[in-house]
């Protein structure tokens, strides 16, 4: 593939361990005949002015730190990344992307957070058990604590404020959402939800990192409305978006910059690398 | 072919292996990094960090 001048395209991906979800890329970039510059996370040196000399880089760092960090001295020296770090930024933090949701007024679960022991206690009966403690930052659903009661909560806080890092006082509270052992995750590149599937387990976590099994959903009005208001509330591009099915309708758990999708291919039978290897190659040539 | 640095076990290695590729030793299931490629070397993949993920 090439730019219109006939140059040819000059697409970084920024890794660390490449996964099944990066081979599929890699594929996906060999398929679009564009042989990506590979840009191993733990290697960079940053000097605040150079950038990898090309037209845009594709994120695919494991650890959300070193992308933050290295999406933001790219984009400071001048190269376009997908996604932006304002995006990883924003998805990186539940606090930021549930703040983000509510500007753009899209429907998600009841939250709170609080700073203090004490005032997290008030914060969890203002919403009522059972509430669900999450890192501000983290995936995979590790460290999530589901809170049924005053002594579940009142040990759990104890021990983060003892045993976490300071990040673990920052007291992220999101209300308990009901949802019959599944939640649906959408995948929405650009302008468009190109997939969703299901994601189904008996256990409260639906993380597939946790062993919850993929199923297709039929990526309905409503399913893509709300993805691509997620999407855009959170500064648009490559994003994957967690749903809760409730009565009142659909609300947004979570925004994932660095979405995996190894999952999902098969089982909704759309080509999510190949969508995002065009993506980044269209941002390329803006 | 390479050896699984854990229990010295062959690992095949596919020709599109990449340098720092993930896989498994399928004797002691180990999970394990392509460090080279020429020649192939493997090591121990890390650990899993806190701000690992999406």
């Amino acid at each position: 593939m090439s730019r219109s001048g006939g140059k040819a395209l000059k697409i970084g991906l920024l890794h660390s361990l490449i996964r099944k979800d990066e081979k599929m890329l890699l594929d996906a970039f060999k398929q679009a005949g564009i042989k990506p510059v590979m840009i191993d996370d733990r290697k960079l040196i940053l000097d605040f002015k150079t950038a990898p000399d090309v037209d845009v880089i594709l994120e695919r760092s494991i650890n959300h730190s070193r992308a933050l960090h290295a999406l933001r001295l790219f984009e400071s020296a001048g190269v376009k990344c997908v996604n932006s770090f304002d995006v990883a930024r924003v998805c990186g933090d539940k606090m930021l992307t549930t703040a983000a949701l509510y500007e753009h007024n899209v429907a998600q679960p009841a939250s709170r957070v609080a700073f203090t022991e004490a005032s997290a206690i008030e914060a969890i009966e203002s919403l009522g058990y059972p509430v669900v403690l999450k890192p501000a930052v983290g995936s995979w659903g590790r460290l999530l604590s589901k809170v049924n009661d005053r002594d579940a909560a009142e040990t759990i806080l104890e021990h983060k404020t003892i045993l976490g890092s300071y990040h673990h006082s920052i007291f992220y509270i999101q209300e308990y959402v009901e949802k019959a052992d599944r939640d649906i995750r959408t995948f929405v590149v650009g302008d468009e939800c190109i997939a969703a599937i299901y994601r189904t387990s008996k256990h409260w976590i639906t993380n597939t990192a946790r062993g919850a099994v993929a199923s297709k959903c039929d990526v309905s009005d409503e399913i893509a409305q709300i993805s691509l208001d997620a999407a855009k509330a959170c500064g648009g591009g490559v994003v994957a978006v967690d749903l809760f099915e409730t009565p009142d309708g659909l609300l947004v758990n979570e925004v994932n910059y660095t979405m995996e999708f190894k999952n999902s291919v098969d089982t909704t039978g759309v080509d999510i690398p190949g969508a995002i290897v065009a993506y980044a190659a269209a941002v390329a040539t803006q | 072919m390479a050896n699984c640095p854990v229990c010295d076990a062959e690992v095949e290695i596919a020709p599109d292996t990449v340098v720092g590729e993930l896989m498994t030793c399928e004797d002691c299931g180990c999970e394990l990094e392509v460090l080279t490629l020429e020649p192939v070397k493997l090591g121990e993949a890390p650990e899993a960090e806190e701000d690992w993920g999406e």
